[in-house]
């Protein structure tokens, strides 16, 4: 049927995009010799895996009806719970994003710290003028 | 105009990896089905009838957070307060936080309009973070949200105003490290609240315990008077709100008063 | 049915903008506008993370991509150096 392909193919391109995210973030660590730049792109770098993982804990449409939030909110009668845990997303890999977004904060932090002391000893924060000052 | 075009060449390349992909998109959809590990906590998160396994909290995300898998989280808090104590041993030396006096606050900083919008929207958003973070058991939302929140304001502070016009006002580094670190004495002695509670009494507890399990039938209450508190989720969520706003205030305050380098 | 199709659709016009908004901000040498371009980054993937119905996700999101750690480049950029040299060969 042609709007189940169209509803594919858009899933399809959130997750192809999601993985030329990956290739240039990465190519950005790599190839590009600024320190700055280098934090920029291991921030992107570290959202992008932490939307795949949401995206594994997403659930597909049942009966023309959207998937919900996992938070309850109506008093738990057995109905109610049963109507939840048929339509309710995946609250695992959301509590895992949690942590994994405040750890990749406290390292960007010190790396901003670490970046400041480079530049008061070298007077640079290009990575190849570091290697050749070297000591 | 070159970079017109390579952006271009990437979006279309993108727009062909989707349709490649879509060969193979039965493997790659969402399912109708959760895992089974995922039912299990949607269905016992807020379920009266089953009191030895419940956590009485609506929110599932929460409760995963501080209650299923509140180790995770405690060593979360541990590794943010490393990487921040590491981060100031690094300046240690290469800033002075003293009180100038000769600076007129009343000159420095941005416009007139700029100022007192801030000094409008300021303690706004201090309410909606701490909003975020106490009703975190109910609604989306929690410790670490709302502290994050709230260590924006300070942030638009210093830079309206300046860094000199916070330290005037009384929010200097030493302090923020006492609020952080009664914030990481509460989150400590509310994960051996329910021991403490079983050695008073005579009964056996487990550490970081909320409701009452199999082995050990005390546990934090879950209702105060007709308020649903979830146990230990409300008193875990507002210390870690102080001490997550307290930590970024001080890594902001010792930012902005290092020395820049000279040209 | 029409929803279901509207909201994919706003998933992946939202993908592809973070796309050509990472590309910008890797290829930039003003380092002042690449901070500016994660930003636009972050906030798409903020709008993803909605639709994907991960609200506690939007809320750690929000203030820590688009407010602090832009902010906190930016003073980094301040106190050092602002313009990216070319890449020259060795």
């Amino acid at each position: 049927m042609l709007v189940e392909l169209l509803n594919n193919y858009f899933l399809m391109i959130v997750l192809a995009s999601l993985l030329a995210n990956f290739v240039i973030s990465l190519y950005g660590i790599f190839f590009k010799p600024h320190y700055i730049k280098k934090v920029i792109a291991l921030t992107i770098f570290s959202d992008t895996m932490n939307t795949f993982a949401i995206y594994i804990g997403y659930r597909a449409w049942i009966g023309g009806k959207n998937p919900r939030p996992p938070v309850l909110t109506s008093y738990p009668s057995s109905e109610a719970l049963h109507e939840f845990t048929l339509r309710a997303v995946d609250p695992l890999p959301q509590a895992l994003v949690l942590t994994a977004v405040v750890i990749g904060l406290a390292v960007v932090l010190f790396l901003v710290f670490l970046g400041y002391v480079l530049y008061m000893h070298y007077r640079t924060l290009d990575l190849r003028e570091i290697k050749r000052l070297r000591g | 105009m070159q970079r017109a075009v390579e952006v271009i060449v990437i979006m279309s390349l993108v727009l062909a990896i989707a349709l490649l992909l879509l060969l193979a998109s039965e493997y790659l959809l969402p399912g109708e089905s959760v895992r089974l590990l995922a039912s299990f906590y949607l269905y016992t998160t807020y379920n009266p009838s089953l009191p030895n396994y419940t956590v009485n909290s609506p929110e599932a995300v929460t409760a995963i957070v501080w209650d299923y898998r509140g180790l995770d989280t405690l060593f979360e808090t541990a590794v943010f307060y490393l990487a921040l104590i590491a981060g100031l041993a690094l300046a240690r030396r290469l800033y002075e936080e003293g009180l100038r006096e000769d600076v007129d606050l009343s000159k420095s900083g941005l416009s007139l309009i700029v100022k007192t919008v801030t000094r409008l929207t300021s303690p706004m958003i201090i309410a909606v973070g701490a909003s975020i973070a106490l009703h975190g058991h109910l609604t989306p939302g929690g410790g670490f949200q709302g502290g994050a929140t709230i260590a924006v304001a300070p942030m638009i502070l210093i830079v309206v105003f300046s860094t000199l016009f916070l330290i005037k006002h009384g929010v200097t580094s030493d302090r923020m490290l006492v609020i952080r670190s009664l914030g990481l004495i509460g989150i400590g002695l509310t994960a051996i609240l329910a021991l403490l509670m079983g050695l008073v009494i005579g009964k056996f507890a487990y550490v970081f315990q909320n409701m009452p399990k199999l082995n050990s039938p005390i546990g934090v209450p879950a209702t105060i008077g007709n308020i649903l508190i979830s146990g230990t989720l409300w008193f875990f969520n507002l210390f870690e709100m102080f001490a997550v706003a307290a930590g970024f205030v001080i890594a902001f305050i010792i930012l902005m008063l290092v020395k820049g380098g000279e040209k | 049915m029409v929803a279901e199709t509207t909201v994919y659709f706003i998933m992946a016009i939202s993908s592809l903008i973070s796309v050509v908004a990472t590309y910008l901000a890797i290829v930039e040498k003003d380092l002042v506008k690449a901070v500016i371009y994660s930003a636009i980054q972050s906030a798409m993937y903020a709008l993803l993370y909605y639709l994907l119905m991960a609200p506690d996700i939007v809320l750690v999101y929000l203030p820590v991509a688009v407010g602090l750690i832009p902010g906190v480049l930016l003073v980094l950029i301040g106190k050092t150096e602002r313009w990216e040299k070319d890449a020259k060969s060795g």
